[in-house]
């Protein structure tokens, strides 16, 4: 009993630094531009809209993240391997991984930026300064709590894989879930904010981001103050969620019936997600729509 | 990654010459396996194209509509087939690792309700931005009417989109995804673990006990890198953006299957030969 109390407890404090650390994934690839949406970062100086937005966008967000968390976690194992404390382990080990986050930050923004040259994109160097250590900051809360996590899953729950192969793995997890969930509010609900809420952007209005903000021009500072209204605890509840009940539907079921506990349960909690899914979608067409009068039946595909 | 409107074109169809010079290397994978080491290694070598082509075909699954998505442009989950599939893949074999003392079977089904929970959450938690967050209703551009619900598209569709959101069709879809994907994923650590328990001992010399998280370690990136091959195949396979189970994209799947099982073959055999 007490195990298992201990386990749940576990699941909890992991579930909650995977919440931060969804959070900050997010916040800190809407400054940097890092998501699906820095395509229209990219694409607005070509149609004439010169901004000053950072765009560090080589990778996506998965596969960056998957490589930094590795990269904290393989040092932090490293440290501890020569009996270093685990927190100060991974405490450097995650802030020598913010260092190559710091250094891809600045590369890719001067690499992507130069390219637009001839359509009159300058490079900002203020930007450069100022925006690279803000994202070098969100980087490290994300990287610092989701290697703290799978410190817990190795150390406290005896999960098999090595540290660096759970950064890997989670690191890459934590990428997808808030790229797919942090990203629409960043792409639509900041970079389009001259269109009317309620609505898809036209395709017609690719490349027209807004460009200035309340006092002068906006920067992606701005973005990171707008989207950890939404878009980053989104992502961070996304995240945290994942994390708490995958590791607690273990824990707490798979005792039952030769392990078959933990997967019955995992069906549960899918048909439940599924069940308030589809109520969220019907309160959306009762509430938005129909925006054109309904044809019967017979509507082209 | 914003192949808007991309369709369904892209030659669907499959190059005879190039099936049967794939074919060729997959038997000539399978071969040189058998020869040197029949057995369990040919048997990991079997389990491991299977679970390389599960994730292929779970990949049409996931609804993804990259950076349109993310403008609401066009249906899905605002990033990419891989990087997505992957995701959730990985999240499956995390659970998949962690039952496999309890026996096959329930490590197999433990990763892979690993990776459609972890769909089933993301896929809610996207609609719940795209509704609350943004005002937008789901909206297929592919199909006129949702396949499961029997929900119309057209006039819920913004003027100039081609639809958004995630209709219910494209959530269940990326929860099969996530489900083959883990499944697949799992198949493949179970699988190479075996082979590596087996074998590690006798060839460095130590007890069962010592090399146990060498090959824990090993088929865990095998795993890993094995996922991302085939993810990435499939990828590319899509093209850009998919809807889902309904989308016309998703008949393509035979082609992806077929790279898949070679790129695993190969893949597989060299995890294989690492210790035989």
């Amino acid at each position: 009993m007490e195990e298992l109390l201990f386990g749940i407890g576990i699941s909890a404090v992991a579930g909650a630094l995977a919440t931060v650390s969804g959070a900050a994934e997010d916040t800190e690839s809407d400054i940097g531009s890092q998501g699906d949406p820095n395509s229209q970062v990219q694409l607005a100086p070509q149609m004439g809209y010169i901004h000053r937005i950072y765009s560090k966008a080589i990778s996506g967000e998965p596969p960056a993240y998957g490589l930094w968390c590795a990269l904290g976690a393989g040092l932090a194992w490293a440290l501890m391997a020569i009996n270093y404390n685990p927190v100060l382990a991974i405490v450097l080990g995650s802030a020598i991984a913010v260092f190559v986050q710091g250094i891809y930050a600045t590369t890719a923004y001067l690499g992507r930026t130069a390219s637009l040259a001839k359509f009159g994109q300058p490079v900002y160097i203020d930007l450069i300064k100022s925006v690279t250590t803000v994202t070098m900051a969100h980087a490290f809360i994300a990287i610092f709590t989701c290697v703290s996590m799978c410190f817990l899953m190795v150390n406290a729950l005896r999960h098999p894989f090595p540290l660096p192969l759970l950064g890997l793995v989670w690191g890459i997890a934590l990428g997808a879930a808030g790229s797919a969930t942090g990203n629409p509010f960043y792409g639509k609900e900041r970079q389009y904010q001259s269109q009317k809420f309620g609505a898809g952007v036209p395709i017609s209005a690719s490349g027209n981001i807004v460009r200035y903000a309340e006092a002068g021009q906006r920067s992606s500072l701005d973005n990171g103050w707008f989207t950890s209204k939404m878009g980053g605890p989104a992502s961070g509840v996304c995240f945290g969620l994942i994390v708490f009940l995958e590791l607690w539907r273990t824990i707490f079921f798979e005792g039952f019936a030769a392990g078959w506990g933990a997967v019955i349960a995992g069906i549960v909690l899918i048909l439940i997600f599924m069940i308030i899914d589809r109520m969220v979608e019907k309160w959306a067409r009762r509430t938005y729509g129909p925006y054109t009068e309904e044809k019967k039946e017979e509507v082209s595909s | 990654m914003t192949a808007l409107g991309s369709g369904s074109g892209g030659g669907q169809g499959m190059k005879p010459v190039a099936v049967v010079v794939g074919l060729v290397i997959l038997v000539v994978a399978l071969a040189a396996v058998y020869f040197l080491a029949p057995g369990m290694a040919f048997m990991a070598l079997i389990g491991v194209i299977i679970g390389g082509v599960l994730i292929g075909f779970g990949v049409h699954f996931v609804p993804v509509g990259g950076a349109p998505a993310a403008m609401g442009q066009s249906p899905g989950i605002a990033t990419g087939v891989t990087m997505l599939a992957a995701g959730a893949g990985l999240a499956g074999l995390f659970g998949g690792a962690w039952a496999a003392e309890l026996g096959f079977g329930v490590a197999l089904a433990g990763g892979a309700i690993g990776g459609a929970l972890m769909m089933a959450i993301t896929c809610l938690m996207v609609n719940v931005v795209y509704v609350y967050a943004m005002g937008i209703p789901a909206a297929s551009g592919k199909v006129a009417k949702d396949p499961i619900t029997g929900d119309t598209f057209e006039a819920y569709k913004s003027q100039g989109t081609e639809g958004h959101g995630l209709p219910f069709v494209s959530y269940v879809g990326g929860v099969i995804g996530g489900l083959l994907g883990g499944l697949g994923g799992t198949l493949i650590y179970l699988e190479l673990l075996g082979v590596y328990e087996a074998s590690l001992p006798q060839l460095m010399g130590g007890s069962i006990d010592q090399i146990v998280p060498l090959a824990v370690g090993l088929a865990g990136i095998f795993a890993v890198g094995l996922f991302l091959v085939n993810a990435v195949i499939a990828a590319y396979n899509i093209t850009g953006t998919i809807e889902g189970p309904h989308d016309p994209k998703f008949k393509r799947f035979p082609r992806a299957v077929i790279g898949c099982a070679i790129a695993s073959a190969v893949c597989g055999l060299l995890a294989v030969m690492l210790v035989v």
